[in-house]
């Protein structure tokens, strides 16, 4: 397959050491539809919002330092998860615009004998989706058009918040609505479906984040879809793990099975869906794959 | 206790006075991210929005900031801004830039000075110091990857030159 | 030389007045309006603030006065283009927009609207109403002309065939005129802010969420709805309404970071006009503050408090979804007095939504070769000693596009009778 255009992959931490069905099914779409995908070599995590908070120079740095490794490699990044995107964005906009501040994380980079130049952007696995390839061309590898599946889309919120940070992308909750249904399924909406999944409060108050997940599968569950879909892993946990959680805990069974977009886009693109995808799922996908193959 | 009584036991806790900083205002004006506290006029369009205020007494982005320009530091710091989202929904509604959600991360970080971090962030954070990534693959995902032929999670010495460099390792206790 | 005339440009209340205090001393003045009638926002209001008095009854006698004024020109559906000159002596070109329809001639009787096919948005209702492509914008309509909208116009000629008066002209063209005068008054008042980049309102996808001049629009007897204040996704009368105020105002990222000044003012007279109209309803008008200052206003919100049931809510509501069968509207808020979020379901959202200079101010201010700030508004070099001054000796404004300031109709009166004095003095001495 031709390659129409390369970018740096930047897995972050979750994907890698828990969702590896994201990882795959990434690898396999974005070659078939023109994209390449070059690893990066000492990577580190790109520092969350959690993370943020307590040391700002520091996360400046640690984003900084990833950026650096994509301006040795002469490629932008394409990030997977939404915080990763949002995270490097964040740091790439701030340095390349503050002289004062890039001189001082320079300073501190000079430790790991890196010097950050502001050559590379940042992008999200959707953008590169909606801009490099384009809806048409994504219709036109559908092998497999989804025709009669309602899916509800989970954009998740730091891939379009603050409306200000992505003004220049000019994207909306509505991107992963036109991406659906370039793979012929129905967008389904359903309430509350612009508020967060809750996801950042795991591990720091675990009921909080327990009850807004709840909330937004019980909306899903109204508005009677067959699947959900989301672009950031930790929506994915959320509602995937979270599912099992809220069965034990709250006793409430939703039965939602829950996939990563490039993962539908990959079956959708008569890509077969292999063991240990399938096994990482732990609401069973299996009632759509056999209706896709 | 009714659960409106407790509710309302919670409030009035937190807005009886333990030790009032009139200066902590600025203190948070002055950290980075924090700017906006001077420019809230409590009108209450964040409180309206907030996914975590629509489900629990315990957070409210407007009050957060009333205790902050009021002087509550110890409530402000250490309970109520840990349970913001980061989801941003407030700022991008804020009429007058006050947005809490980007003050919240310099309260933490006053927080986190003084040595008052959530376990979780805690965790996460040392693991990030320690071994470059907030979490690690377990040795059978290590193992699966290699099989797949995918690439490693190597770790990454740099981050804690780094982290030590900033202060960020003193933080957490590490050295 | 000094010209002993005047040009208002404008034709508001201020505008109307400013006319009257020259002509009544002896000025010849021109009264230069855009759309086909004098009258302005305040020929679109119901009631008044704070007395409820009907407001064009207080309006028309003062319109009709300015048409049969012999010292007043009155230049109807026509615009400014060009100023030569300075204070005592300036040339004006006035265009003449062509009404297809000749003045002199028309009785007013509206037969040809009558069978007009053309069925338009009327936009003197805010877009609550319809009107003919020939037509008259409001029933008081001064002067009483039909206008011919050729945008809309099919050209077929009927109302041509019925006037019995023969006063359509399919093929009017449009007149220049020269003016000479000495002194120009601007009084080009307000356009209400569409907020439509608050997204989180709705404002344009929901259809019962509307702008208050929409609402007065309704409320007003000789409006599109007969003074029925309607649900606009099904006629339904509200029993619910809430006001949203500061939308738009006090906003430094989304609209205009001013305070418009008369909002709370006119929420307060909404709400009372609908509790009136509907006794079993409930009114809620959610403010941040409540800028009722100046004399009788504090009264008048208190007495819309106690004795007529209004809500009032200090809280500025975060959202408002819409129920999609219903489209009965909830309003998800946080109370912060009694410091709880809660949620209220509506039948009805009327926004009390910013107030600004005409789109076309800057143009206008261009022509003139005066200052206007970034939003529009006339700056006075000397806003204190001489505040209805221009950058320009000769020019002088009054209205709302001078600011916000108070605003309301007895202060733009009096500010019209402030430039028509100023106008005076360089008028009648004889110098600058």
């Amino acid at each position: 397959m031709d390659e129409n255009v390369k970018y740096a992959l930047y897995l972050g931490c979750l994907i890698p050491a828990r969702e590896l069905s994201y990882e795959l099914a990434t690898r396999k779409v974005m070659p078939a539809l023109g994209v390449g995908l070059v690893d990066m070599e000492g990577t580190s995590c790109c520092g969350p919002f959690a993370i943020q908070s307590l040391d700002y120079t520091g996360w400046l740095a640690l984003a900084a330092r990833n950026l650096c490794i994509a301006e040795k490699m002469s490629l932008d990044i394409m990030a997977l998860c939404n915080d990763c995107y949002e995270s490097l964005m964040m740091v790439n906009q701030t340095l390349k615009r503050e002289e004062e501040t890039r001189d001082r994380v320079n300073e501190i980079l000079s430790v790991a004998h890196k010097k950050f130049k502001g050559t590379v952007n940042v992008k999200h696995t959707m953008d590169v989706l909606c801009d490099d390839v384009g809806l048409d061309k994504i219709r036109s590898k559908v092998t497999n058009p989804l025709n009669g599946l309602r899916v509800a889309t989970q954009v998740g919120c730091h891939l379009v918040r603050p409306k200000m940070l992505h003004a220049g992308v000019g994207r909306g909750f509505e991107v992963l609505d036109d991406l659906v249904e370039a793979l012929g399924a129905e967008a389904v909406d359903y309430d509350d479906k612009e508020i967060c999944c809750g996801g950042p409060l795991r591990d720091i108050d675990d009921q909080l984040s327990r009850s807004l997940s709840n909330r937004k599968l019980a909306a899903l569950k109204r508005a009677n879809v067959d699947c959900v879909v989301t672009a950031c892993p930790f929506c994915y946990i959320q509602f995937d793990l979270g599912q099992l959680e809220i069965k034990s805990l709250l006793r409430e069974e939703y039965d939602i099975p829950v996939l990563h977009f490039v993962e539908l886009l990959s079956f959708a693109m008569g890509m077969k869906p292999e063991g240990p995808q399938l096994r990482e799922h732990r609401v069973s996908i299996d009632r759509i794959v056999r209706k896709l193959t | 206790m009714t659960s409106s009584e407790t509710d309302l036991q919670f409030i009035l806790s937190q807005i009886h006075a333990r030790a009032r900083d009139p200066g902590f205002m600025h203190e948070v004006a002055n950290t980075v991210r924090g700017e906006g506290v001077l420019s809230c006029i409590q009108c209450g369009r964040c409180a309206g929005s907030c996914p975590v205020g629509r489900l629990t007494v315990k957070y409210n982005p407007r009050r957060l900031v009333e205790m902050v320009n009021l002087g509550f530091k110890w409530e402000a710091l250490f309970e109520l801004s840990w349970l913001c989202l980061s989801c941003f929904t407030c700022i991008d509604r804020c009429p007058q830039g006050a947005d809490v959600g980007e003050v919240v991360f310099a309260l933490r970080s006053i927080a986190a000075r003084d040595g008052n971090i959530p376990k979780g962030a805690l965790a996460m954070a040392k693991s990030l110091v320690e071994t470059g990534r907030i979490v690690n693959p377990t040795t059978s995902v290590t193992k699966q990857r290699a099989s797949l032929g995918l690439p490693p999670c190597e770790t990454v010495p740099e981050v804690a030159k780094i982290a030590r460099k900033t202060g960020f390792s003193k933080i957490l206790g590490l050295q | 030389m000094m010209n002993k005339s005047a040009l208002v440009i404008g034709g508001g209340i201020a505008g109307i007045q400013a006319s009257l205090d020259l002509a009544n001393r002896g000025v010849k003045t021109y009264l230069v309006e855009k759309s086909p009638s004098i009258g302005g926002r305040m020929a679109q209001l119901d009631k008044t603030f704070p007395t409820m008095d009907c407001s064009i009854c207080i309006l028309a006698p003062k319109m009709i006065e300015c048409f049969r004024h012999r010292n007043i020109d009155l230049l109807t559906y026509s615009e400014v283009k060009e100023v030569q000159g300075s204070a005592g002596d300036f040339t004006v070109k006035v265009v003449k927009k062509p009404r297809y329809v000749q003045a002199d001639k028309c009785v007013g009787c509206g037969t040809c609207a009558d069978h007009c096919p053309v069925e338009v948005p009327n936009e003197f209702d805010s877009g609550m109403g319809v009107r003919k492509a020939i037509y008259l914008p409001f029933p008081q309509a001064v002067p009483r002309v039909y206008t011919v909208d050729k945008d809309h116009c099919l050209d077929c000629g009927l109302c041509k065939s019925v006037c019995t008066a023969k006063a359509v002209d399919l093929e009017q063209e449009p007149a220049e005129l020269e003016l000479h005068v000495g002194g120009i008054v601007v009084a080009t008042g307000f356009d209400v802010y569409e907020p439509l980049r608050i997204t989180s309102y709705g404002y344009g996808k929901y259809k019962n969420v509307i702008t208050s001049l929409q609402l007065e629009r309704m409320l007003s007897a000789s409006g599109p709805s007969g003074g029925r204040i309607m649900r606009p996704s099904d006629g339904r009368i509200p029993r619910t309404v809430a006001f949203l105020q500061c939308v738009g105002s006090r906003d430094q990222r989304f609209g205009y970071p001013y305070c418009s000044s008369i909002c709370c003012k006119y929420a307060v007279k909404d709400a009372v006009l609908i509790r009136e109209h509907r006794p079993d309803s409930e009114v809620y008008i959610f403010y941040i503050d409540l800028r009722v200052f100046g004399k009788g206003f504090q009264e008048f919100a208190n007495r819309a408090k106690k004795e007529f049931g209004v809500k009032f809510i200090r809280s500025s509501p975060g959202e408002i979804r819409e129920d999609p069968e219903t489209r009965d509207l909830t309003l998800w808020y946080e109370d912060t007095l009694t410091r709880t979020v809660k949620s209220l379901k509506v039948d009805l959202v009327v926004l009390s939504t910013a107030l600004m200079p005409r789109s076309d101010s800057a143009e206008l201010a261009k022509i003139l070769g005066i200052d206007t700030d970034r939003f529009g508004f006339l700056i006075p070099p000397d806003s204190v000693g001489h505040p209805v001054d221009t950058q320009i000796a000769g020019i002088v404004g009054c209205g709302y596009c001078l600011g916000p300031r108070t605003g309301d109709i007895p202060d733009s009166v009096m500010q019209a009778s402030a430039a028509a004095a100023r106008l005076s003095e360089i008028l009648m001495s004889g110098s600058l």
